[in-house]
């Protein structure tokens, strides 16, 4: 493991940490938009426009800082990982570029829906089709990016593969399984944001019950799929911190099991909360794997990182942010926390 | 095997269909920020029920254009990293950094306080209100701090020397207040309130010349046509040191913006020509004809009679920017932004007349059919200025340091044409999507007599529930039957 430099210089403390807030970000994006996601995607298979639209409402005063934790890991991966960003999202232009499609579409949507009358209709469809498009992509993503990409040159090396290579059996079933998991997400986001007696609140606990087997099921393949197709992560969960990963795996069922139990008891917003955590044990438990490559066999966090000077400066006067950002964006999420009847959102 | 100058001049096109769509949101963003917020003090101050309703008016206009700004600006991060893979490596360390601190000081900052904002009303009290209120103001001027330091980095880039391929930073506050962003940020920033003023002086003239309500909409007219008789000549002025600051640190730029070829004339006196029309012939390395008046060029950037101005003849022609658009699209700017200050000046001369009521106002109709006009006017002054700006800086991507084809990804035509046309229909839904929601907005007007509600019109956002009794001690299987 010759690759792996020694922790012993300060700034190589500040790339790793840097690395976990990165991780953090996205593990942030993918619970909190997940949901938002998974509502629309729910809104598809509901064409009820005045439901539809109560959906809307329902995330009216959060969406927009829910989908701000993808800028935001876009941007502190490109301040604190250069090297990683050039040529991953060069490696990514294709389902980058639908990914953004879908949050424009998305974004739009939400937008102008609250102000049409005649074109709503479109908006109801264009918020279901953002959110599906947008999660797929954003899953094909996550799977194109843990196979790893060829780079070469010096003395920055560049992506030098085609354009089509992130297209793969295991980027498609990853783009798959986001849905399933965005769909779960979003059923348990509306059944917490919904009065008990209201037909969405209803028609999402079907939906969240059928979407947890297809979940859990999906999850597992892509567990499995991991373990068979990429020797890294193999190494890591059959060799020497094999437990820690037996441990995770416990953590998860648990878990689970508590999300199930609160969500028969009704007990929405508990429900809501363990499925947090088994997103950010499943995320942690991806990026203990990783350690240390950023991309898988391509790029380790040493390599990808900015040079020291500019690393440092960047976690100095950011580290202190964080903590704020994290409160205003609860608070937010606070003052919005009443649930909504679904056919009250528009006279 | 692909064509290279094709490459480059399709990246180059995708990303400036990209930022030309995105520039249209941020400046009203600013602008109708800093508006709303004092209109909401003056509510708050005076309590009269008037500015309430014309805070929510315009607060709906702003959350459209806002909408509209995150859809494309999420965009143009991403095109950094996909269109030029090789400059986002390279920058990355002092760049990506301004970037990253952009996305999370001002960015999310802003995304953290606009949904109160909007839907806080009755949610919060009024006094946070007006903190979420101007929490949205001063984020939105924060970010474009930032991203004007990353622009005008790439213009003057000071701080930095290059090491094996990267841009290290040697000197952050060098880098940070580079010579360009100086006058580049001022000017911008007052862009952005002449944007947001003459936005809100359009649809206030608009509804007093269709008279809906109009003394309720003299007030934000006057308000705002008034303040425009201090910024619009202050933009201009801040403009003039930013043609002189352009001229000391890239003087080729400069001289592709006034289509300068010649330093000296053939008799071997500075050539002070400026030049009000030209066509240029650069395989020559001359203009095919022009209209110039001398010492006017002179004047202009150094405030002297006679003084040499650096030609386009004083750099090899690969270091030559392209001169048609940079030149035509200053003078477009610059007539604009002076037709903007007559407006206002107009508009100080019919409030000393004591002109300035509904019914005086609608008897000469034609004063508030310019000023409806000139909601528009400033968009193109945004437009044609960026447009100088980034085409002027070519061949450079940072200048002196980084050429545009080495910090462009290396990409198939096909993919990049699909890029552009996937955008170019994309952004152009989102722009007319944004100027019909707007005509709707402003066709249905305030609500007449609307009294300060508790919450956001249509939007009902719940009522918080009664203390939920502990489920956990009669368990109630609800098992699904489907």
């Amino acid at each position: 493991m010759s690759h792996i430099m020694e922790l012993t210089q300060p700034y190589q403390w500040f790339t790793v940490i840097w690395w976990l807030l990165i991780g953090l970000f996205v593990v942030l994006y993918i619970i909190l938009d997940g949901a938002d996601l998974g509502s629309g995607i729910f809104s598809l298979f509901h064409p009820d426009s005045k439901e539809r639209g109560a959906i809307m409402a329902s995330m009216a005063g959060t969406w927009d800082a829910n989908e701000t934790w993808l800028v935001v890991a876009g941007g502190a991966i490109f301040g604190t990982f250069p090297l990683a960003y050039g040529s991953l999202f060069h490696y990514l232009m294709i389902p980058l570029m639908v990914v953004l499609w879908g949050i424009i579409l998305r974004a739009v949507s939400l937008e102008f829906h609250h102000h049409a009358h005649r074109s709503r209709r479109i908006w109801d469809w264009g918020f279901g089709i953002g959110s599906l498009v947008t999660s797929f992509a954003a899953g094909v993503c996550l799977g194109a990016f843990l196979q790893g990409f060829p780079i070469s040159g010096s003395p920055v090396p560049t992506f030098n593969g085609g354009v089509l290579d992130f297209l793969t059996p295991f980027s498609l079933w990853t783009g798959f399984t986001a849905v399933i998991a965005a769909a779960l997400a979003g059923g348990v986001y509306l059944r917490a944001r919904f009065e008990r007696d209201s037909t969405i609140y209803a028609q999402a606990m079907i939906w969240t019950d059928r979407m947890f087997y297809l979940a859990l099921a999906a999850i597992l393949g892509t567990v499995l799929w991991s373990f068979l197709a990429f020797p890294w992560a193999r190494a890591r969960w059959i060799g020497p911190e094999w437990w820690v990963f037996i441990l995770a795996g416990a953590l998860v069922l648990f878990a689970t099991w508590s999300m199930r139990r609160a969500s028969h008891h009704q007990q929405d917003i508990r429900a809501m909360l363990w499925l947090g955590v088994i997103v950010f044990i499943n995320f942690g438990t991806m990026m203990a794997t990783l350690y240390p490559w950023f991309v898988p066999g391509t790029l380790t966090i040493f390599d990808a990182a900015n040079p020291s000077n500019s690393l440092a400066a960047f976690s100095y006067s950011m580290l202190g942010f964080i903590p704020v950002m994290l409160a205003y964006n609860f608070y937010q999420a606070w003052i919005f926390r009443a649930r909504l009847q679904s056919l009250a959102a528009y006279e | 095997m692909t064509d290279p100058t094709l490459m480059v001049d399709l990246a180059r096109l995708d990303f400036a269909w990209i930022t030309t769509m995105h520039i249209l949101y941020p400046p009203l963003t600013i602008g109708l920020a800093v508006f709303l917020f004092f209109a909401e003090l003056r509510w708050l101050n005076t309590r009269d029920e008037g500015w309430y309703r014309l805070t929510r008016f315009f607060e709906r206009l702003f959350v459209i254009n806002f909408g509209a700004g995150v859809a494309t600006g999420v965009t143009m991060e991403m095109a950094f990293g996909i269109l030029f893979g090789p400059f986002s490596q390279a920058a990355g360390p002092f760049f990506g950094n301004i970037l990253g601190y952009e996305t999370i000081t001002a960015f999310m900052y802003e995304a953290g306080f606009i949904g109160l904002m909007i839907f806080g009303w009755g949610k919060i009290g009024p006094k946070m209100h007006l903190f979420a209120t101007f929490n949205v103001a001063f984020s939105s001027i924060l970010s474009a701090f930032w991203i004007m330091v990353a622009n005008s980095w790439m213009q003057t880039p000071t701080g930095v020397h290059l090491e094996r391929g990267l841009f290290l930073v040697d000197d952050w506050t060098a880098a940070i207040f580079n010579p360009n962003f100086l006058t580049a940020f001022p000017h911008m920033l007052v862009a952005s309130l002449e944007i947001g003023l003459f936005f809100v002086a359009g649809v206030s003239a608009w509804m007093v010349y269709r008279n809906r309500q109009g003394p309720l909409f003299l007030r934000t007219l006057t308000a705002s046509l008034m303040a425009l008789v201090i910024v619009a000549p202050l933009q201009i002025a801040i403009g003039d040191s930013l043609g002189r600051s352009v001229a000391r640190h890239d003087p080729a730029a400069l001289a592709a913006m006034e289509g300068h070829w010649h330093t000296y004339r053939a008799d071997g006196s500075p050539n002070t020509n400026w030049n009000v029309v030209a066509w240029p012939d650069p395989d020559q390395g001359t203009n095919a004809f022009e209209i110039g008046i001398p010492h006017v060029l002179s004047l202009l950037e150094d405030h002297r009679w006679t003084s040499v101005v650096p030609g386009l003849d004083r750099f090899a022609p690969e270091d030559r920017p392209p001169v048609v658009i940079p030149f035509y699209s200053f003078r477009i700017m610059v007539a604009t932004g002076f037709a903007l200050f007559f407006i206002a000046l107009w508009a100080l001369v019919l409030k000393w007349r004591g002109r300035f009521s509904v019914a005086a106002l609608q008897q000469r109709p034609w004063f508030l059919r310019l000023v409806i006009l000139s909601a528009l006017l400033p968009f193109i002054a945004v437009w044609t200025g960026w447009w100088t700006r980034e085409v002027a800086r070519q061949p450079w991507l940072i200048h002196g340091l980084m050429r545009t084809s080495e910090g462009v990804s290396q990409m198939s035509i096909p993919a990049e044409i699909l890029w552009f046309i996937g955008f170019f229909l994309f952004d152009l839904i989102v722009w007319l999507g944004t100027w019909y929601f707007f005509g709707k907005v402003v066709r249905h007007g305030p609500e007449e007599g609307e009294a300060p509600r508790n919450d956001a019109p249509g939007m009902p956002l719940g009522t918080l529930p009664k203390p939920e009794s502990d489920a956990e001690t009669s368990p109630t299987f609800i098992r699904p039957t489907a």
